[in-house]
C-alpha cells in the first residue's frame, strides 16, 4: 500500500526529472491529463520515458499522444479509458497495435463512466452510479464484477443502474497554465476530467506555463481551480504541452503531431527512431522544443492562439 | 462496386448534400451534443441558416461556443471561440447529458446495425480484429439523448446486421430492448448518409429507408447496406441544396476542405 503522505512544503518547485523520479514508480497507476490535441502533459510524459519507468497502468478519459508514446516506449501494461485517439490525426496507433497483438491489457469505459470513477475517487466514495453503459458491451459479462455491476435502484424498484468503481490514481500528471510554488493551480479554458482526477489522486505532478506568486493567488482566490493541498510537485515548463495546444497560450503544431502519427502508424523502427531522436536524444524538454519546433515556430503557435481568441 | 449512377446534381457532391441534409434535421433551439468533423460542420451550418438558436455542447467542457472554422478536435481552441462556459467533462457529460438536458446527440460515422446500435470499439473477430478508438462520449450520448443523429458514408461494412461490439446502445435487440436494459425508451435515431436517410421504424425499431438522395435508387441503398432495411411507406427525395447553403459550407465553414473532399463530385462516390 502506498503512502498517503503528500508533499507539505511551501516550495514544491522541482525539475521534471526530480518530480518524476520522486513520484512515479514502476507499476504505478498513472492518471493522464489533457484530451486529444489539447493540454497533454508532454514534458512530464517525456521525462517518464527518459527514466524508463515501466509496467504502468495509464488511466484517463481520452488517452492521446502522451499515452501512445509511453506505449511505444514499452512502458505500459494496461490502460483504462473512454477512448484512445487524436481525432483528425487518427487513432493512437501504438496503443492499437499493442492491443491487437495482445501485449496490452485494455479496459474500456465511456467518458462519463471514467469521470464518474474519478468523481467517486475524489469524494472518498467507493463507487458511483450511472445510467451510461447499460445494455452495451462496455458492461462486463455477468459474473465479472471488477469493472462495473448493474443493480436495481433501491429507491426505484425495477429500474436498473450501473455502478462503476472509484479510481484513485497513484500519481497524476497534468499540464496547466499557472501555478504558484506551493501548488495552487489555475486551469484556463476547458478542463476535461482533470479537476476530478487531480483530487482523486494520491500524488499529483503539475507542469505549468507560468509560475505565479502565492500573493497573486491570494489576491484572486476565485480563480484557483485546485488548491495546493492536492499537489506534490510543480514543474515550470513553458510549452510543456507541445505539440498539443494550451488554451490562451499556443495552438497545437499540426505538422509535428502528424510527424509523430506517421511514425506511430508505421511502428518499429520509425517510432523507435522518433523516441530516440526526440525523447532519449534530448536531455531536457527545452532541447526537444528547440529540435522539434525552434523558437520561430513556437512564436508562430503563440500568435495563432492570440489571433484565435 | 456501384456503377456511376445518375448525378445528384451538377453543382454539388453527395457528401455536401449529406452535411446539408443532416443540418436540416436540427430544429431551432435544439441543444445539441456534438462531436467534431461532419457533425460540427452540419451543426454550424444549421446555426448559420434555419436554426440560429441551436446551442452546441462539446464534450471537452465547451458550452454554447460560436466555433471558428474548421476545428479538428473537441479540444481544438477553435471550438472554444466565444463560448459562454469552458468547463469540464463532468459538467457536460453528467450535468447536461445524463441530467437529460440535451435534445440531440450528433455523431460521426462508425458501424451501425439494423437496430441502430453503434460500434466504435472493435471490428472483426479473431486475427482480423481491428481496434477502434472506443466510446469516448458516444455511449453516453446514445444512453441519454432523446434523439440521436448520425452522419456517415454509406458502405456495406458500416451497416452490418449486428455490430461485432455494441459500444453505444441503439434499440439493442429491438422493441423493449432499451427499457429492459434500464435505458429510456423515449429515443429516436436518424442516420444521414451520402445515399439516403434512415430512420427507426416506430414499431419494429429497425432502421428503414426514409429518404433517398437525388438520383439514388432503393436498390443502390440495399446494395450498400449489410442488412436489409425496410422502405418507409412514403420515401421522400432529399431536397437539393440552396446556393446559400453551398456557399456557406464551401467558402466559410470548410474553406480548406478539411472534411469535405474536393475530389468527390456527384458522380464519383468514395466506394
Amino acid at each position: 500500500m502506498m503512502s498517503e503522505t503528500r508533499q507539505r512544503t511551501r516550495d514544491k518547485v522541482l525539475t521534471a526529472a526530480e518530480a518524476v523520479a520522486r513520484y512515479v514508480r514502476p507499476g504505478a497507476v498513472l492518471g493522464m491529463g489533457g484530451q486529444n490535441i489539447g493540454r497533454c502533459p508532454m514534458a512530464l510524459t517525456h521525462e517518464i520515458i527518459r527514466q524508463r519507468i515501466g509496467r504502468l497502468t495509464v488511466v484517463g478519459c481520452n488517452l492521446s499522444i502522451g499515452m501512445d508514446q509511453l506505449v511505444a516506449a514499452g512502458l505500459v501494461r494496461r490502460t483504462e479509458s473512454g477512448s484512445g485517439n487524436l481525432e483528425r490525426f487518427g487513432v493512437t496507433f501504438c496503443w492499437r497495435r499493442a492491443i491487437e497483438n495482445g501485449s496490452l491489457e485494455v479496459e474500456d469505459y465511456s467518458h462519463l463512466a471514467m469521470v464518474s470513477r474519478f468523481l467517486a475517487g475524489e469524494m472518498g466514495a467507493p463507487f458511483m452510479p450511472t445510467r451510461s453503459l447499460l445494455g452495451s458491451d462496455l458492461l462486463p459479462a455477468t459474473g465479472e464484477a471488477g469493472k462495473a455491476v448493474v443493480i436495481e435502484d433501491p429507491w426505484n424498484p425495477g429500474q436498473r443502474v450501473a455502478l462503476v468503481p472509484a479510481l484513485q490514481p497513484e500519481v497524476s500528471i497534468v499540464h496547466v497554465q499557472r501555478a504558484d510554488p506551493s501548488g495552487n493551480i489555475i486551469i484556463e479554458g476547458f478542463a476535461t476530467h482533470e479537476p476530478e482526477m487531480i483530487r482523486a489522486s494520491h500524488h499529483v505532478i503539475i507542469s505549468c506555463e507560468e509560475l505565479v506568486s502565492t500573493e497573486e493567488i491570494r489576491a484572486h482566490p476565485e480563480r484557483t481551480t485546485i488548491p495546493f493541498l492536492y499537489v506534490d510537485a510543480v514543474v515550470v515548463q513553458p510549452y510543456g504541452a507541445y505539440p498539443t495546444s494550451t488554451y490562451g497560450h499556443y495552438d497545437y503544431d499540426a505538422a509535428h503531431v502528424a510527424a509523430y502519427q506517421e511514425a506511430a502508424r508505421e511502428g518499429s523502427p520509425a517510432v523507435d527512431e522518433y523516441l530516440r531522436r526526440y525523447v532519449w536524444g534530448c536531455a531536457t524538454f527545452d532541447e526537444y522544443l528547440a529540435l522539434a519546433a525552434g523558437s520561430e515556430r513556437l512564436i508562430a503557435l503563440r500568435r495563432a492562439m492570440e489571433e484565435m481568441l | 462496386m456501384t456503377p456511376a449512377s445518375s448525378p445528384a446534381g451538377p453543382d454539388h457532391s453527395r457528401q455536401e448534400l449529406m452535411v446539408i441534409e443532416a443540418a436540416r434535421d436540427l430544429r431551432d433551439g435544439d441543444i445539441v451534443f456534438v462531436g467534431t468533423g461532419l457533425p460540427m460542420l452540419a451543426t454550424t451550418l444549421a446555426q448559420r441558416t434555419h436554426a440560429p438558436n441551436v446551442v452546441m455542447v462539446i464534450e471537452s467542457g465547451v458550452i454554447a461556443p460560436q466555433v471558428r472554422p474548421t476545428p479538428i478536435s473537441v479540444s481544438d481552441p477553435k471550438v472554444m471561440h466565444r463560448a459562454v462556459k469552458l468547463g469540464t467533462l463532468r459538467e457536460v457529460l453528467g450535468c447536461l447529458l445524463q441530467r437529460g438536458m440535451i435534445d440531440v446527440g450528433f455523431l460521426g460515422g462508425a458501424q451501425i446495425d439494423r437496430f441502430a446500435n453503434i460500434n466504435s470499439t472493435v471490428v472483426g473477430r479473431g486475427s482480423t480484429q481491428r481496434r477502434l478508438p472506443g466510446s469516448g462520449g458516444a455511449n453516453d450520448m446514445a444512453s441519454h439523448c432523446r434523439r440521436l443523429l448520425i452522419i456517415t458514408h454509406h458502405e456495406r461494412r458500416r451497416f452490418p446486421e449486428r455490430c461485432d461490439y455494441v459500444t453505444s446502445p441503439g434499440f439493442l435487440d429491438g422493441p423493449g430492448g432499451r427499457e429492459r436494459a434500464g435505458l429510456s425508451p423515449d429515443f429516436a435515431v436518424t442516420v444521414v448518409t451520402d445515399l439516403a436517410v434512415l430512420e427507426n421504424d416506430p414499431q419494429t425499431c429497425a432502421l428503414r429507408i426514409a429518404a433517398l438522395m437525388p438520383g439514388v435508387t432503393v436498390e443502390e441503398v440495399l446494395a450498400a447496406t449489410g442488412f436489409r432495411p425496410e422502405v418507409a411507406p412514403e420515401v421522400r427525395t432529399v431536397a437539393p441544396p440552396t446556393p446559400d447553403q453551398l456557399r456557406l459550407l464551401r467558402d466559410e465553414l470548410d474553406p480548406e476542405r478539411v472534411y469535405l473532399k474536393a475530389e468527390e463530385s456527384a458522380t464519383t462516390s468514395r466506394r
